[in-house]
């Protein structure tokens, strides 16, 4: 694991207040080697943008970030887990890509006392029935973000739409989340093959069909492949094409003019327009060369959200820090966050647009607001 | 399912059928001649697609891309071979699994560190972007049909070469018997080479076809190989013809799986089951396949005799 | 010959795996002094992974017979824990007795399918079954799916694994059984044929015997113990989902084998040590050599592999063979 001593940092900027005489120590668990690498790569360069703008400190407290490689394996991650907590001893344990990865971490690390913010991930058991207190997340539900999109589409009026997602249990998520909100036709609901890179069958089907909208989850190289394919399909004329996790900061500079026009929701875009996304996406712009993704902006205010609770909670005690973070208005990219019951967030999900910005690069853009305070359908099952 | 939805699909299934057999056409040589067990064929094709896409971005043209493209893979096989197969003929196929995984392994770092772990940006030029009528109110894209095309022309070539060449006889021998043909006086270790680097290039062919299709990525071989193994199964190892109707058959069988057997679940399963069903078994579809082959012929359906 | 000279002449003849086991036996107490206790883990891991490979070991080793497909066993083994869980049943014992049965019947199916063929056709067949057995896990709902289930340490009375240290023990007494069971069966008149089978199938016919029973009867043996490890795999990771049973893991069994060492009975645990221990410490080594490629250790591990097959062969044990100049 990567020692990243932002002592050693702290002491090199100007400070003033008292520095204390613990060190808070912060365990960041995501998938930095192998085909994901790219998605870690993000987030931990938004937590090393974090650091640095808060000085090397988390509320007040020195801090130190020891940043895991969970390899994508759920034994690689319940081993890493385990070191953080009892041989590391870190106050927090933080991240978690994969909805699996957090499934087999969740119970060690809660158990143990200590704190656990997750970064992306949020599948419906933590949120509901095996939920518990020292888990926090700063990202979303998985079920949230398609719900935005079926009640846009329901409230648009699209009478016809066909669903395609890959055949394993997030996919399954987004449709039923989708669906949620969503009462018009279902044409189709397709499953395709997981890392499944030609879909030509399926485009085919589809044109047949003629469905008005079409609704996607294809992360990943999935998504790249499968809208190159609608492109070159010529199925803009066919059908309108809206998707979550799939047309995003990390696909579009490989998609380019390809993906323009294609409408999703999310939490959070690059052009949320408040002082600290801003400072953000400018500084990660800057530093890095490239629009961060979401997984970026939550691995961000993940950060943020230690650093408000230490410095509310005025120390790194996990119940302090907890209590804190359950009250919300946590400062983060997306605003003051408020959260659910489950310590979940409360949020606004947004419908966005992938265009060219002024300098020709693609990102997405904001065209309206489909939920406000949006919350997560399992809160009522969790009962701490 | 109309009768035209149907021929496009099988359009479809041919399509990823030469795809296949390009990749197998490869791995089946390799496998037939050399025994040896080649897990790292996939990322030849991962090669050949970063080396065309690379090529493409260098001189701004597509075609000339592709041009440069061959030859370079073509290399890349020969050097390899000459560089570390060679020396794992006589070893067990436990050790070539084992070499050719860590192979693996050291191709998908290499071109992560080289290009960066995020998919390239790879697209088709203008003149190849547009479509076809091929059936009524079937518009399919023109790079599709070139790349039927091109697979199609790369098996005549490859027929041709076994069946009509000397150095195809040559092959043909040492699929056959490798011993007796070294001993009728011909060069096995040149042959060894130039069967690998052939190889190697029409598995990198594959990929650059696959290029602007799909994502250029790290790994992007590897789920091919699969497939492609079960092809080569199928059609009987060191059978190039044997490889070339599975793939068809597969590419078809796969396509057609996909498409056609949720709507066939769901005429007497009901909705849910049937979502969840359907894509399993479609999955599963080619294994069931090749499980049934080969409890029928134990050596695939074309194995060469001897 | 008694049991008990049998054993004792098998540990006789093993005695690099008597110091593995001596040594893993004793680790928690150098963990407890030196205060490492993650270290405890990461030994569960080796220990429990050297498990499912001593298992896969008896077909491929002895056997010769390369089955891409051991993994899924490992995967049924766990699931059985975990679907007993789902519908309430939590004690450890009769989870054992699932995980053996459930390994068992289907070791045989799948063994008599896939034992008419030989070869690389053996190896692509176990490989189709493997995968049919993954994507059908991926899509059982009910079990979770690819998110997988999460699993409470099983009921093992009188034995509360709560206890520290009660689940590793409990592990390396698993790991103790199986060794011991293969040391038995390898010398075995089971084993000797198993073993002629790999080097001269025809020869072993023409002395009257009916090859295909013996490699079936390993195939379910080594079913069996695969899902063994799978049953305590359960347990420590508390978490059990269907890629555990994906063809890379099934790869990863066969280079631990290899890396150890084929076809002995310590091999497949040096193999678990060493390749648990590469993946612990490249990436570490890499941060400290060159900090800007440590997340692409794995440029470094692949030529490992290539270099262990070409200059180390026998793998490890082979290794300490020539060094200790032949002999054990």
């Amino acid at each position: 694991m990567k020692r990243l001593s932002m002592a050693a940092v702290a002491a090199a900027m100007v400070m003033t207040g008292v520095a204390q005489a613990d060190t808070v120590k912060v365990g960041y668990m995501t998938t930095l080697s192998g085909s994901a690498g790219t998605i870690g790569k993000e987030m931990q360069n938004a937590v090393n943008l974090a650091m640095e703008h808060t000085g090397g400190k988390l509320g007040g407290m020195d801090a130190e970030v020891i940043f895991a490689d969970d390899q994508r394996k759920p034994d690689v991650a319940k081993q890493l887990a385990n070191r953080l907590v009892k041989s590391d001893r870190v106050d927090v344990v933080a991240g978690v890509i994969w909805s699996n990865l957090l499934m087999a971490i969740h119970k060690p690390v809660t158990r143990s006392g200590t704190l656990l913010i997750g970064s992306n991930a949020g599948p419906s058991p933590i949120a509901g029935k095996d939920c518990h207190p020292n888990f926090v997340s700063m990202s979303w539900q998985n079920d949230q973000t398609p719900e935005g999109m079926g009640k846009y589409m329901q409230d648009a009026g699209v009478k016809s739409v066909y669903l395609m997602a890959p055949n394993y249990q997030a996919g399954k998520d987004m449709m039923a989340g989708f669906k949620r909100h969503y009462k018009g036709e279902i044409v189709a609901e397709i499953y395709t093959k997981l890392g499944q890179a030609d879909f030509q069958a399926e485009l085919s089907t589809l044109r047949a069909a003629r469905p008005e909208a079409t609704f996607i989850f294809q992360p990943g190289g999935m998504g790249i492949n499968f809208v190159k394919q609608w492109h070159q399909a010529g199925l803009d004329q066919v059908s309108k094409l809206y998707s979550v996790f799939t047309v995003d900061n990390l696909s579009l500079p490989a998609l380019q003019e390809i993906a323009l026009g294609v409408v999703s929701t999310q939490t959070w875009s690059p052009d949320l327009d408040n002082d600290m996304n801003r400072r953000f996406v400018a500084d990660y712009k800057a530093k890095f060369g490239g629009y961060p993704s979401y997984y970026a902006a939550q691995a961000y205010d993940t950060m943020m959200a230690i650093d408000h609770a230490i410095a509310k909670a005025g120390s790194a005690d996990t119940e302090a820090m907890r209590a804190v973070l359950a009250k919300g208005g946590i400062p983060t990219t997306r605003g003051a966050l408020a959260m659910n019951s489950n310590q979940f967030p409360i949020q606004n999900i947004y419908l966005r647009e992938a265009v060219l910005d002024a300098d020709g690069m693609a990102t997405t853009k904001i065209t309206g607001t489909v939920f406000e305070n949006h919350a997560d359908a399992y809160a009522a099952d969790c009962q701490f | 399912m109309t009768l035209i939805l149907l021929l496009e699909q099988i359009f479809n299934g041919l399509q990823l059928g030469v795809t296949l057999f390009l990749i197998a056409a490869g791995l089946t040589l390799i496998l037939g001649i050399m025994d040896f067990v080649f897990l790292a064929h996939g990322a030849q094709v991962m090669i050949g697609a970063y080396a065309a896409a690379s090529l493409t971005a260098l001189t701004g043209n597509f075609y000339l891309g592709i041009l440069l493209a061959i030859p370079v893979t073509f290399a890349s096989g020969y050097l390899l071979e000459f560089l570390l197969i060679r020396h794992l003929y006589r070893r067990s196929h436990m050790d070539q699994v084992l070499a050719t995984f860590g192979l693996i392994l050291f191709f998908n770092e290499l071109i992560r560190i080289g290009f960066g772990p995020a998919a390239l940006f790879s697209s088709l030029p203008a003149s190849l972007s547009g479509f076809v009528t091929i059936l009524p109110e079937t518009p399919y894209p023109v790079f599709r049909l070139l790349v039927i095309g091109v697979g199609l022309a790369c098996a005549l070539g490859i027929h041709l070469l076994v069946s009509r060449t000397k150095i195809g006889a040559m092959v043909r021998a040492g699929a056959n018997n490798e011993a007796m043909t070294a001993a009728l006086g011909v060069n096995i270790r040149v042959l060894r080479r130039l069967v690998f680097a052939a190889g190697a290039c029409f598995a990198g062919i594959a990929g650059m076809m696959l290029g602007p299709l799909t994502a250029v990525e790290p790994g992007m071989g590897e789920p091919l190989l699969i497939l492609s193994l079960v092809v080569i199964i199928i059609g009987g190892i060191g059978s190039v013809r044997g490889a070339f109707i599975a793939a068809i058959l597969i590419g078809v069988v796969d396509t057609l799986g996909r498409v056609l057997l949720p709507v066939i679940l769901r005429s007497f399963m009901d909705q849910a089951a049937a979502d969840g069903a359907g894509p399993a078994l479609a999955s599963m579809m080619v294994y069931i396949l090749m499980s049934l082959v080969l409890v029928v012929r134990p050596s695939g359906l074309f194995p060469p005799k001897g | 010959m008694t049991l008990f000279h049998i054993l004792v002449d098998g540990l006789a003849r093993n005695r690099l795996l008597v110091v593995i086991l001596a040594g893993f036996a004793l680790f928690p107490i150098y963990t407890g002094i030196a205060d490492l206790p993650f270290w405890n883990d990461l030994a569960m891991r080796i220990m429990i992974l050297g498990m499912a490979a001593m298992g896969l070991n008896l077909v491929l080793g002895y056997g010769g017979m390369v089955s891409f497909g051991h993994a899924a066993f490992v995967g049924i083994g766990a699931y059985a824990v975990g679907i007993s869980q789902f519908y309430g049943l939590d004690n450890g014992w009769i989870h054992v007795l699932i995980s053996l049965l459930a390994c068992g019947v289907l070791g045989l199916v799948i063994g008599f399918l896939s034992l008419r063929t030989t070869g690389i056709y053996f190896i692509m067949i176990t490989l189709a079954f493997a995968q049919m057995l993954y994507f059908l896990f991926i899509s059982l709902e009910e079990f979770g799916g690819d998110d997988g289930m999460s699993i409470d340490r099983a009921d093992f009375m009188p034995i509360d694994l709560w206890e520290p240290l009660r689940l590793y023990y409990l592990i390396w007494v698993a790991l103790l059984c199986v060794s011991l069971f293969l040391m038995v069966i390898v010398r075995s008149r089971f084993g000797v044929v198993l073993e002629a089978i790999r080097g001269n199938e025809s020869r072993v016919e023409a002395m009257g015997l009916v090859p295909l029973r013996f490699k079936i009867t390993g195939y379910v043996i080594s079913a069996m113990i695969c899902g063994l490890a799978g049953t305590m795999f359960a347990s420590w990771q508390e978490y059990v989902s269907p890629d555990i049973m994906h063809w890379t893991r099934s790869g990863e069994l066969m280079i631990i084998i290899i890396l150890g060492g084929i076809g002995t009975l310590a091999g497949p645990l040096l193999g678990a040590v060493a390749f648990l221990l590469l993946e612990e410490w490249l990436p570490e080594l890499m941060h400290v050599v060159a900090p800007e490629y440590a997340e692409n250790w794995m440029i470094i591990f692949g030529p490992v592999l290539i270099a262990v097959v070409l200059f180390a062969r026998g793998g490890l044990i082979g290794l300490i063979r020539r060094i200790g100049g032949g002999g054990s």
